[in-house]
């Protein structure tokens, strides 16, 4: 069966545990990464040298990298559904999760890690104010795009949804931050809630 | 013909030229970014609202941005069996190459290139330099480690994923930097200076 390493509160695990969900593809999971540790033992590293989590193992085959693992599971489970087969769609679905890593996480991570990894009397309020409005700008561009179309790659869902349905849950989650109405963001986000793996693995509170 | 808008001196728009010369298509390319400009444009923004280069047009009008995922897009359209492995894991193993590059290589790459090649001398920080370049010697380690039991990034054959970090590797060993000697990185580096493409379009004065 499937091995995935990597705690469930980690948004690079829920995106490998979300998109099992959407396939039914069983799995086992094993907790690593912050108070689990796991990640810097020598039998980890010889794995996954960069360190982080998740980790997939599947009949000795190890893959890390989430949005990598993202798409190697849909290629191989979900042609059609996940993964687009028509090559523009693809592309374009595939644009957006690297966009997640280049743009969105970058604008993002500060005000996540300010405001809910941080005890209060330790927040840098400029630096989360910062990633606010950065974050808000990018959630903009999205926007623009799901103005046109249901969903971040066209009329369905794919794993181009999938690394940024996950920020998008932060973001409407934080409490006590100002947010820009975006209606078709957030008219897209209601979808995403409706599903029962967004609901099983990323509505979970954030911590 | 297929368009492609930016700057050739962009590490993202190498990505793309590279990868278009191996698989032999034409393109116009059109100078965008950096001392350009060009890239704040309404008609620039409305095809890619990030704003960064590089953009692709189709014939057909179809956009596409993201760096690399245009490399796969054009990989698997025109080079399916050689750029673009068709075995899944294969395949999966160059895209993870990908992704590392993207969020683990290129912020470390980014404070050593921006401070010694874009940053004049009396307004560089040493501090800061030093930080990256050890942060870059760590991530280029793992490289060396992995050649050492690969012919590439991939395994035996030149793919997608050998492309962003062709590019990282030719600033590595390019930059006015002390280095550590990683064998295994630099047989890899030599290979890479065998292919036309990388001499055309990589293997430039840095600026």
């Amino acid at each position: 069966m499937l091995k995935i390493i990597g705690r469930k509160t980690s948004s690079n695990v829920q995106k490998v545990l979300w998109a099992c969900g959407e396939m039914g593809v069983p799995y086992d999971r094993q907790d690593a990464g912050l108070q689990f540790g796991v990640v810097n033992t020598a039998d980890y590293i010889a794995m996954n040298p960069n360190k982080l989590v998740p980790t997939i193992i599947e009949d000795g085959f190890v893959l890390w990298e989430s949005n990598s693992i993202v798409r190697y599971l849909a290629m191989k489970h979900g042609v059609g559904t996940l993964c687009p087969t028509d090559l523009q769609l693809r592309a374009s679905a595939e644009r957006w999760m690297d966009w997640q890593l280049t743009t969105l996480l970058r604008a993002i991570s500060p005000m996540f890690h300010g405001l809910i990894r941080t005890p209060p009397e330790k927040r840098d309020a400029a630096a989360i104010a910062r990633s606010r409005d950065e974050a808000e700008e990018k959630f903009g561009i999205m926007d623009s795009y799901l103005a046109k179309t249901t969903y971040i790659a066209g009329n369905d869902f794919t794993f181009g949804d999938i690394p940024l349905g996950i920020h998008a849950y932060r973001w409407f989650t934080f409490e006590g931050i100002e947010r820009k109405d975006l209606k078709n963001l957030k008219r897209w986000y209601d979808l995403l809630c409706q599903r029962p793996a967004f609901r099983e693995h990323i509505m979970i509170g954030l911590s | 013909m297929l368009k492609i808008l930016g700057r050739k001196t962009s590490s993202n728009v190498q990505k793309v030229l590279w990868v278009a010369d191996e698989l032999g298509l034409e393109y116009e390319r059109s100078d965008i970014g950096g001392p350009f400009g060009g890239n704040d444009t309404p008609d620039y923004l409305k095809r890619n609202p990030n704003g960064k280069v590089p953009t692709i047009i189709e014939d057909d009008g179809w956009v596409l941005w993201e760096s690399n995922a245009i490399t796969r897009y054009l990989a698997a359209k025109h080079g399916n069996g050689t750029l673009y492995p068709t075995d899944l894991r294969v395949r999966a193993d160059a895209e993870r190459w990908m992704d590392w590059q993207t969020n683990t290589v290129s912020p470390q790459m980014v404070g050593v290139f921006r401070g010694l090649v874009r940053t004049p001398p009396e307004k560089r920080d040493p501090g800061a330099i030093a930080a990256a370049r050890d942060g870059l010697s760590k991530v280029m380690g793992i490289m060396d480690d992995h050649l050492s039991r690969n012919d590439y990034m991939a395994g035996k054959s030149f793919t997608v994923g050998d492309i962003p970090l062709g590019i990282a590797a030719w600033r590595w060993f390019r930059m006015p930097i002390e280095r550590e000697d990683y064998p295994h990185l630099k047989r890899w580096s030599d290979l890479l200076a065998k292919r036309k493409p990388y001499q055309t379009h990589v293997m430039q004065p840095l600026e």
